[in-house]
């Protein structure tokens, strides 16, 4: 069942448009992220959920509502944002109760509703304190639980873990995610970190410009992205950009000219064969996590700029004609700057794409 | 331990500054507890056989006591007037964007950009109209004037550096404008409504010009009271410094009860 839709909306201040469009339904429960680069739209279009910014065309439904022009409060949504925007003047118990007591719930049940989220968040020895006798990751958590005590419909996120260090974020990444398993919610994140988007995620949104660039579960943006800003955008470190030329094409077999390639050539038996023509420019891309070294077949004869050791594994940095590729390969391979490298790649792991940028 | 010449220089300059400032509230205070042979004495005498008369004759007066009160009642209430107008002036100020909000502003600052005297012959024209003269009332209005655009310019700035989320997180929740306002702007912006309420105050009850022209017997303030004592052949600096002293006396214990409010970094924690 749909329980969150956006239907074509839009926003612009003046003649500047922002989002330019955006139709895109979550179900019951599910967990979705709005990833892209900063300026992309993902943190208005995540407030126009929440009735903090106007929507300039469009229509908004939640939980089988219009809520295109209601105010945030009936909206029954709650938000995390990325300041944590606690009250600084209030106890984290009343920072928690802000919200029941302004829906004139009574005393004891706001008591029971607090003191439930402060045990789910582990925050019952914090409740008399103030927010700025609390850590960054204490202070996160207090936000989460104003947001969950009132059992909101729907829960927004914007942003939440990128004030805190990177043990703390990995930390809280975990708790938001059994946070959502444990309360079957809705949840919007907004982010521009595709590691958080990954791991949390039922499905993403990637945006760039005001636009949606591809919709899916993590695991499809990662294996068919939908053009070069997406492979580009999800993974890490980034997908390797090779812009060849189509040499030759005989039947399902497609030969591409790059001078990066071993031989000059790369042959490829792939039905994208019949969506090109000879001459016709594609850009290969190749994930540093699948090309290998020292295969026996190699694709890439390059050498090698330099090496970084991240311990169990190692990045390569190497020179071609173009951008410069990176591989990321298990163990320590024994090469030195400046050494030939050779790397190959399964075939069913080269994304092709066409001029435009969209996969063929 | 030594102690660099950058530092003794330092702490000379402090002295004197502190000196420079403090002396004429000294010589007051001195001088209220001098005979008028001691206070008249070139050159001066700093040690002294210290007299209550002074005190003594000015409480002696009713008029003193009666224009600590005028004093009093004016102040008051023109603070706590231009607190509770200009607080939610603020408010909107600070939060929303309406039209003509940038005319609305230059309005407040042209306020003050008239000299007093100038308004002064009008004011008492209007003031005759009106039978307002020689009440308190005309006093607290006129007052009200000039602290309502002190209290806005300050009380704005320290709403404007409410972080924005923070009301967002509140319409979130569920509360009004006005609650937001109440439970949320007011406490946050404590120290910049004390330190306006502290300049509004002082500025009452300092004022001299609009309260000479304004009043006759009946609600003369305390300045007026002080310098009515300048009259007639001779100058009882004594009581003039003794009535002073007692002025200023009020607006210090109003100023340090308030102070208490006026704490940095209230709202660290809220954001980040």
């Amino acid at each position: 069942m749909t329980f969150l839709r956006l239907d074509n909306i839009k926003k612009s201040y003046g003649d500047a448009a922002v989002i330019k469009g955006v139709s895109f339904a979550a179900e019951k429960g599910e967990f979705v992220v709005f990833v892209g680069p900063s300026g992309c739209g993902k943190s208005t279009l995540l407030r126009m959920i929440a009735g903090l910014e106007d929507v300039s065309s469009g229509e908004l439904y939640i939980d089988g509502r219009e809520v295109t022009y209601e105010e945030p409060a009936k909206r029954e949504v709650s938000m995390v944002f990325q300041s944590y925007a606690l009250y600084p003047h209030m106890s984290v118990f009343e920072n928690m109760a802000f919200g029941l007591r302004m829906a004139k719930k009574p005393e004891a049940e706001i008591k029971a509703q607090v003191l439930e989220a402060a045990r789910i968040l582990q925050l019952e020895a914090l409740l008399e304190r103030k927010p700025r006798a609390l850590s960054g990751g204490q202070r996160q958590r207090v936000a989460i639980g104003r947001s969950i005590v009132r059992h909101p419909k729907l829960f927004l996120f914007d942003e939440p873990l990128s004030n805190l260090d990177a043990e703390l974020r990995s930390q809280m990444r975990v708790e938001i995610a059994k946070l959502h398993r444990s309360l079957g919610a809705t949840m919007v994140y907004v982010t521009h970190d595709q590691v958080e988007a990954m791991t949390l995620a039922d499905r993403i949104v990637v945006l760039r410009a005001g636009l949606v660039e591809q919709i899916g579960s993590p695991t499809e943006l990662y294996d068919t992205p939908a053009n070069t800003f997406v492979a580009g955008f999800i993974g890490s470190p980034k997908m390797n950009f090779i812009n060849a030329k189509v040499a030759s094409i005989a039947g399902n077999t497609l030969t591409l000219a790059h001078p990066t390639f071993a031989g000059g050539t790369l042959a490829l038996d792939t039905p994208a064969a019949a969506r090109t023509k000879l001459g016709a420019p594609v850009t290969v891309g190749l994930r540093p996590e699948h090309l290998s070294v020292g295969a026996a077949n190699p694709v890439l004869a390059l050498t090698l700029d330099f090496a970084e050791s991240l311990g169990g594994s190692t990045q390569l940095y190497a020179r071609s004609e173009g951008e410069p590729i990176i591989a990321l390969t298990a163990g320590r391979p024994n090469l030195k700057p400046g050494d030939a490298l050779t790397l190959g790649i399964a075939p069913s792991h080269i994304y092709l794409f066409d001029a435009a940028g969209l996969a063929l | 331990m030594r102690i660099s010449s950058g530092k003794l220089l330092h702490a000379l300059g402090l002295t004197a500054v502190v000196i420079f400032t403090l002396f004429p509230f000294f010589w007051m205070v001195s001088a209220s507890f001098k005979t008028q042979a001691d206070i008249l004495s070139s050159p001066p005498v700093w040690f002294f056989t210290p007299t209550l008369q002074n005190y003594a004759e000015i409480f002696a007066d009713t008029k003193v006591s009666g224009a600590i009160i005028n004093s009093l009642i004016v102040a008051t209430c023109s603070t706590l007037l231009a607190v509770i107008l200009g607080a939610p002036a603020a408010f909107a100020l600070a939060r929303y964007e309406f039209r003509g909000k940038s005319d609305l502003w230059f309005w407040f600052i042209s306020n003050r950009m008239i000299s007093p005297i100038v308004l002064a012959l009008p004011v008492y024209l209007l003031a005759i109209q009106t039978g307002l003269l020689d009440t308190h009332l005309v006093l607290i209005l006129i007052y009200l004037t000039f602290q309502l655009p002190i209290v806005v310019w300050i009380v704005t700035d320290q709403f404007k550096s409410i972080p924005a989320d923070l009301e967002q997180a509140a319409r979130l929740d569920g509360a009004s404008q006005f609650t937001i306002f109440r439970k949320i702007y007011l406490p946050l912006g404590a120290p910049g409504i004390a330190v306006s309420a502290i300049f509004s105050f002082i500025f009452s009850w300092n004022e001299l010009l609009y309260a000479l022209v304004l009043t006759r017997r009946a609600v003369q303030t305390a300045p007026v009271v002080a310098t009515s004592f300048m009259s007639g052949y001779e100058l009882p600096w004594g009581k003039i410094m003794a009535t002073g002293t007692v002025i200023v006396l009020p607006v210090t214990i109003f100023a340090l009860i308030v102070s208490r409010h006026m704490v940095r970094g209230l709202t660290m924690g809220a954001t980040k």
